[in-house]
């Protein structure tokens, strides 16, 4: 018999990955998760609802406030939704044991099926920021057909530049990228949780958790040492928290973005790194619990 | 001496209880030897530790103690799986993809791709008599379906052993018999087939060697032919023969020292009655 079908294994392969995270992203995109996206547009069109009275700023302020805040809870929850299934999915229906039985090493597995969520992510965070650019487009035009009628011939291009200065805002970029950093983040706890939880609901409700002590430990930590009366016991626990739960809040740049502060960048790749640093030390975490877990 | 398929030395399993400190043995100190090109047959009841032996084959569980190789090569390594196909029992593939797409994801994990992908994904298909189905959605494939794409990805890579986890459980009988067909072609082709069973009848049709495990521990190990024969015992099957013919053997056993056991019409099989009944190839 001859075995002209037959391939040499390589011990990391970039095609094996991409497989993975391909079929990752048809699997999530073919269960229609992308109807969110209906709700999303709602809101922002529901959001105009309430801006009959208020100025051109405060007018992109909500708007601003209003899309960014929900592309946070989305991307969030998708993330975590769509995380949390998958792992368990696959042991269930016995679809891992004809992957593993397979000459694929577990890391590849693991990194496939996270890049799949990352890139569901991806496209969810860019479908909503068109989405978002497109309703701040239209808010500007009407601002501007409005504002026509009310100021004179010489103070026309004064009024355009200052509503364009408060529309799109050079800070709304690292605002978008941090939504997605974060999202991204939960994602790869999410698949942490997921190698050694007993089901998906589980999965969920800590990911839940990790998320709100991701959003309070900042204040708690600061509350704690402004009232100085933290024992050593305390500062170890805190130190503990600190260094297994990212702090969430830094990648919450929503309100500086509505406040029209701007983003300083050092600042800025400094909770990118950390961001990826956080993502990394999730997956060799998830990767040491499955690689000895037994299926 | 060739490598054999199959190599378990000294197989313990142990599984601890969470919460307990009780343990479950599922295998103890199995060892055997699977030649290449035989059709062996893993048997035992629930709980025997069948599976939990091919899980260790396959490299989804490590052993406790002992090892076990493919070919030589040990199963923890991910390399020793280049050489293996596996269907588990009551697999659910992706429901999403189709029956093609499903067998070329396979073949993308083997290391396949272009027109020697595509070409083997239309082999495999024809292989397994789903051509026309290949572009359904698996959500819509009967369970005899769902096996015969599982046996397709199972063989995307051209493995030298498969490893078949109840292949033909809740296949109706038609389809039944074409797995084992299947699995009889696999031999021809010299393919290496562990399969684990409890339809008895179908092993006994197909397996040249057979191990029957109880509670972790294997009982008996040996070629089928001799261990089901019984030795003091002789069958003759005649066809047209006369009823004096029949009167004057039944006279020469009565002058002999052998004793007559029992005299009856051969019968066919229930499934081959079936299969005669509604049509299938018998």
């Amino acid at each position: 018999m001859t075995h002209s079908f037959r391939t040499v294994h390589k011990n990391f392969s970039l095609a094996r990955i991409n497989t993975i995270a391909g079929n990752t992203l048809l699997e999530l995109i073919r269960l229609k998760v992308f109807y969110f996206l209906l709700l999303f547009a709602l809101l922002i069109i529901g959001s105009s609802a309430f801006m009959v009275n208020f100025t051109f700023q405060e007018q992109f302020q909500v708007l601003k406030d209003v899309s960014l805040g929900a592309m946070s809870i989305f991307t969030w929850l998708l993330a975590v939704l769509s995380t949390a299934m998958l792992l368990p999915k696959d042991i269930e229906d016995r679809t891992l044991y004809t992957i593993l039985a397979k000459p694929v090493p577990r890391f590849e597995y693991l990194l496939g099926k996270l890049l799949g969520v990352l890139l569901l992510l991806l496209v969810a965070t860019l479908l909503m920021s068109a989405m978002f650019a497109g309703a701040l487009y239209l808010r500007q035009q009407m601002v501007i057909a409005a504002t026509l009628h009310g100021v004179s011939p010489d103070q026309v291009q004064e009024a355009i530049r200052a509503i364009r200065a408060e529309t799109f805002t050079a800070s709304l970029v690292p605002g978008v990228v941090a939504i997605y950093l974060k999202a991204a983040l939960c994602a790869a706890v999410t698949l942490f949780i997921s190698t050694f939880a007993t089901s998906w609901i589980f999965t969920i409700l800590i990911s839940v958790m990790v998320y709100f002590i991701g959003h309070i430990q900042s204040t708690a930590r600061e509350y704690w040492l402004a009232s100085g009366d933290g024992s050593q016991l305390a500062k170890i626990f805190m130190f503990f928290v600190t260094l297994i739960f990212p702090d969430l809040q830094l990648f919450n740049l929503v309100d500086d973005i509505v406040a029209g502060n701007a983003i300083h960048l050092l600042m800025f790749w400094k909770t990118v790194g950390l961001g990826v640093s956080y993502l990394g030390v999730y997956l060799l975490a998830a990767y040491f619990v499955f690689a000895n877990k037994e299926l | 001496m060739t490598t054999p398929a199959i190599a378990i030395r000294n197989l313990t399993k142990v599984f601890p209880i969470p919460f307990k400190r009780e343990r479950v043995v599922a295998v103890k100190n199995l060892s055997l030897e699977v030649e290449a090109g035989q059709v062996y047959g893993l048997l035992g009841p629930n709980g025997s530790g069948k599976s939990t032996t091919m899980k260790i084959v396959l490299g989804l569980v490590s052993p406790s103690s002992g090892s076990t190789e493919i070919f030589g090569r040990n199963s923890t390594s991910v390399e020793s799986r280049e050489d293996v196909g596996f269907l588990p029992e009551n697999p659910y593939f992706y429901k999403y993809l189709t029956g093609a797409e499903t067998v070329r994801f396979y073949g993308k994990l083997c290391g396949l791709h272009g027109a020697k992908l595509k070409d083997r994904t239309g082999e495999l298909l024809k292989l397994v008599g789903l051509e026309e189905a290949c572009d359904r959605r698996l959500g819509g494939y009967s369970k005899g379906m769902l096996q015969r794409i599982g046996l397709a990805q199972a063989l995307i890579q051209d493995p030298r052993l498969l490893v078949l986890d109840e292949p033909t459980a809740g296949v109706d009988p038609a389809g039944s018999r074409e797995i084992r067909d299947l699995i009889l072609d696999f031999k021809s082709r010299g393919i290496t087939v562990l399969l684990c069973s409890h339809l008895l009848g179908h092993v006994q049709e197909i397996c040249d060697r057979i191990g029957i495990l109880h509670q972790g521990v294997l009982v008996r190990e040996g070629k089928l032919a001799d261990l089901i024969s019984i030795e003091n015992q002789t069958e003759l099957i005649l066809e047209d023969s006369s009823p004096e013919l029949i009167e004057e053997i039944e006279k020469l056993i009565l002058k002999s020292k052998a004793r007559l056991v029992e005299k009856r019409k051969p019968q066919t099989t229930l499934e081959r009655f079936f299969l005669e009944v509604t049509g299938g190839k018998p």
